[in-house]
């Protein structure tokens, strides 16, 4: 509203949300794909006008992706589908999991960080720290949840949604990160935008130069804000130097591969960019840059040795940011958190279903609007 | 597609039975919503003098001390679409009701229960008063307030024997000054809950409708040939010295020109009475049992001098 303004053209907000329907990011950018792919001959434009707008609106994915390719998705509209048990079960798990991670990781972080972002200045360095970890796990499994619970829900309906996010938290460096975080969208830029500027096949100048503006499209991409500017120039710079010395692929494996334990080195490089990771998301939650500045200031203070405040709702938020990152551990060879629990025997299997639901029911956060949504 | 349906049914199952037993369990308990539906069935025709309002009335007046077929028909948080429809719906009843006490405090202009944060207390106007809701979760007890809460109020009820805490006039007995809290804390914490963006979209929309409500319960008031009186109940310093001047005085403004424009509206205003006192508060803006008979009291000599008039 604030952009329109500037331009002396002043909405109410219904009249907003009908111009710019919610979704409306993510179904703009299948379209997209749709017609980009027919200009390159990737596909045959479709003439069954309710496949082309079943997969323009298909409602799993509506609101907050993964953005599907016209590739992938259209096809699958032709085609008869039978109901398939396995994938039914295995999509109610996904369902499962995707509400577990919103419900319960991301709404009770959600308490936590709205608390301490809204008045940094007066917190201790080390609750300003676990808040900006919380953010981190907050917005993932806000995010992550959604998009389990749209690939679920398809695959109750015989559809293969494409994957948006491959445990992101265990990656090695900045690249790996990307190659695993909302994946629909960084493989978009990558196709619609940084290949046909020549990606990293060209000189040294330009690869930096198409570096910079697929992380700052996919910064504007979230918001007239600088911060999601800086949020991306942040990770241009992060990413910048690995595909400069040609290690943007080094770790393309899954951590601790055929390993129960990761080793040391891993550990190393799991943290570190974990740490850079949460700096670059202070940005992102913040309102302004100056919000950003004062926060990350205010981490790196004598404070940090302080017993962070709000005990028990961070030993609540702890022991579930446990549980998904011991299931995701498990699983991060698989689709989602809970795959593998078909390898399981039953009756310990359906004990830890009526676990989840009871602790989606017991200690559902205060209820918080998808993030994504806005987008 | 039969065995997953199947499965789905049978591990839902515990879930469903879990659930609707919460759900009698809970319905079972005891509560100021389901008391005053109840007592205003029975003897909606002998009252004379209603109490409408919010917590301040709830837990500030209590009838006992009043004059006799005194009922307080107020609950926590109860806006004036609310108050409006307790009226409507024993419009019928009402035979001998010739007073109706009305709350008019700080925030009443831009509440609007529905929307609020305590919007989860539709539900007990709809369970229990048998209002309409659009709202699915208002039909349930199980799914407008969360389980831990809901597990709360079955332990306290049926294992630990919670008390009643309403009295038989409908006065909130909760309050009490053996329990008061912090003045101080709790005058910044009420202040800054009850004080909203009076010039935003929603609040100017919630104002205009109050009014409307406002005057439509002075038209019910006159075709019954009921006496209206609104008033400000007590607050404590601490409460006041936090309140946003403009809300406030934008409260005044709109009680004087409703009260300038129908001579037959009487305003009465408490709210910075000096003879409510420390001992008299349960918190920065709620009375406790002496505060309330105090007040009770003083507001029926009020009517009675009115009444004599």
């Amino acid at each position: 509203m604030e952009a329109f303004a500037a331009a002396g053209i002043h909405l109410q907000t219904h009249t907003l949300k009908i111009i710019l329907p919610v979704g409306v990011s993510f179904y703009t950018f299948q379209a997209l794909s749709y017609s980009i792919d027919i200009y390159r001959k990737k596909i045959e434009p479709t003439r069954d006008i309710i496949a082309f707008f079943a997969f323009v609106s298909f409602f799993p994915q509506l609101v907050a992706g993964p953005i599907e390719r016209a590739t992938n998705l259209l096809p699958q509209f032709y085609a008869r589908r039978n109901f398939d048990y396995a994938k039914a079960v295995d999509g109610m798990r996904q369902i499962l999991w995707g509400l577990f991670k919103k419900i319960v990781i991301a709404d009770n972080c959600a308490v936590y960080v709205n608390q301490v972002f809204d008045t940094p200045q007066t917190q201790s360095s080390s609750t300003l720290l676990l808040a900006a970890i919380f953010f981190a796990f907050q917005i993932y499994g806000d995010f992550s949840g959604y998009s389990d619970i749209a690939i679920g829900t398809a695959r109750l309906f015989g559809f293969n949604l494409m994957r948006n996010f491959n445990f992101p938290y265990f990656s090695r460096d900045i690249a790996e990160f990307w190659r695993r975080w909302h994946i629909s969208l960084t493989t978009w830029f990558r196709d619609y935008i940084y290949i046909p500027l020549g990606g990293n096949r060209v000189s040294k100048a330009k690869v930096i130069r198409n570096t910079f503006i697929i992380f700052l499209v996919s910064g504007f991409w979230h918001g007239a804000n600088w911060t999601f500017i800086v949020w991306g120039g942040f990770h241009a710079l992060l990413f910048l130097p690995l595909v400069l010395l040609g290690k943007n692929r080094k770790n393309t494996n899954t951590i601790a591969e055929n390993r129960i334990f990761p080793t040391i080195t891993e550990c190393f490089q799991w943290g570190i960019t974990f740490l850079l990771v949460i700096a670059g998301w202070v940005f992102f939650r913040a309102k302004t840059i100056g919000e950003a500045v004062v926060y990350l200031a205010g981490i790196c203070n004598t404070s940090f040795f302080e017993i962070p405040t709000g005990k028990k709702l961070i030993i609540r938020c702890f022991l579930f940011i446990l549980l998904l990152l011991i299931m995701e551990w498990l699983n991060r060879n698989k689709q989602h958190g809970l795959e593998q629990m078909d390898k399981v025997k039953p009756i310990f299997r359906y004990v830890f279903y009526y676990m989840i639901v009871l602790a989606i029911l017991l200690f559902a956060g205060k209820e918080q609007v998808f993030i994504y949504f806005q987008f | 597609m039969k065995k997953f349906l199947k499965k789905i049914i049978l591990i839902s199952l515990p879930i469903i039975v879990a659930a609707i037993s919460i759900e009698y369990l809970l319905r079972q308990i005891p509560n100021e919503y389901a008391y005053k539906r109840h007592y205003l069935d029975k003897n909606s025709n002998k009252i004379e003098t209603l109490i409408l309002g919010s917590s301040h009335s709830f837990f500030g007046i209590n009838p006992a001390f009043m004059m006799e077929n005194t009922f307080n028909s107020s609950n926590v948080s109860q806006s004036l679409k609310y108050d409006f429809k307790i009226l409507t719906k024993y419009q019928n009843n009402f035979k001998n009701l010739t007073t109706i006490v009305l709350p008019i405090d700080y925030f009443s202009p831009w509440q609007d229960l529905a929307a609020g944060s305590e919007n989860w207390r539709v539900k007990n106007y709809v369970l229990y008063y048998g209002m309409k809701s659009f709202k699915l979760n208002d039909y349930s007890e199980f799914l407008s307030i969360d389980l831990q809460k809901n597990l709360t109020r079955i332990k306290d009820h049926y294992i630990t024997g919670g008390a009643i805490s309403y009295s038989d006039l409908g006065w909130g007995t909760a309050y009490n000054s053996s329990k008061s809290l912090d003045l101080i804390k709790t005058g910044q914490t009420a202040a800054q809950r009850h004080t909203n963006d009076i010039f935003s979209k929603e609040n100017q929309e919630t104002y205009t409708k109050n009014l409307a409500i406002l005057n439509s319960i002075l038209n019910f008031c006159n075709q019954h040939n009921i006496k209206l009186i609104l008033i400000t109940s007590p607050t404590y310093n601490t409460y006041r010295e936090n309140l946003s001047k403009i809300q406030l005085n934008k409260m005044f403004e709109t009680i004087y020109n409703f009260v300038d424009e129908h001579k037959d509206v009487t305003y009465l205003n408490y709210f910075a009475d000096t003879d409510f006192t420390e001992q008299d508060f349960y918190d920065a803006d709620h009375l406790n049992e002496i505060g309330a008979e105090k007040f009770s009291r003083k507001l029926a000599h009020s009517i009675d001098s009115l009444n004599k008039l």
